[in-house]
């Protein structure tokens, strides 16, 4: 039987993202495009190449597995684990609970217009063109970080 | 005695699937020891991606989707005289 897998929190995800983990994100490639880690460092591999592409991830060094909160990451935090991978972990409450904890991301303004408009970012004019700037994160954050219901809301 | 494992953690398809091979095992006269694996870190003991996967005897013999009938008796007639 594989051992429990290591999870980090989104906090120390940052850290580590900092310290040089590489944060792998197996969401879609539509959900990413709507909206992205802001992070130094990560590579895209969906769910559905992973078992396919799984081995283009390098052995030697933290792998931080990522997705819309953590289920799908795990399944595959453990295929990695099956496969040999010893410096793997998951992130648990994936990009939702990134995103509530008011951590950088990038969102696309054109892929999430209508909900945008729909939920927070028409609650005022400044909101509404910080959350829809998609080159300022910290702009984004502040956005999708007013608060979790507003977050979940916007992203 | 054969050993079989359905993995899933509890879809339509799995449920498909055992119900399936106990059709197929009763009809054949073949006795079977089935087993639901639904907890994810068991299943992914076995390296499966893609679910329902099917384990007989500790092999894994099938990963997603439901297996066919004719599938399925073949494993089970397999190591049979």
């Amino acid at each position: 039987m594989l051992d429990q897998a290591r999870e980090v929190c989104p906090t120390t995800t940052r850290r580590m993202s900092r310290e040089g983990a590489l944060l792998v994100d197996v969401r879609e490639r539509n959900e990413i495009d709507r909206l992205a880690f802001d992070v130094p460092d990560f590579v895209i591999m969906p769910m559905s190449e992973f078992e396919r592409r799984y081995s283009e991830l390098p052995r030697d060094r933290d792998l931080v597995m990522v997705c819309q909160i953590g289920v799908r990451s795990l399944k595959a935090t453990y295929f990695l684990m099956y496969q040999g991978y010893t410096q793997v972990a998951n992130m648990e409450g994936g990009i939702a609970k990134w995103v509530r904890k008011g951590f950088p991301v990038k969102v696309d303004a054109a892929a999430t217009a209508a909900p945008a408009a729909s939920s927070c970012c028409n609650s005022g004019s400044s909101a509404g063109s910080a959350c829809s700037d998609t080159s300022a994160s910290s702009a984004t954050a502040a956005c999708c970080g007013a608060s979790a219901s507003n977050s979940a809301a916007c992203c | 005695m054969k050993e079989i494992k359905v993995l899933g953690t509890g879809c339509a398809n799995c449920r498909a699937t055992i119900a399936l091979i106990e059709q197929v095992a009763q009809s054949k006269g073949v006795a079977v020891n089935m087993q639901k694996v639904e907890e994810l870190r068991d299943i992914m003991g076995y390296g499966v991606m893609s679910t329902p996967g099917v384990v007989i005897d500790g092999k894994v013999v099938h990963a997603g989707g439901v297996p066919s009938r004719d599938k399925i008796e073949q494993w089970l007639a397999a190591g049979q005289a």
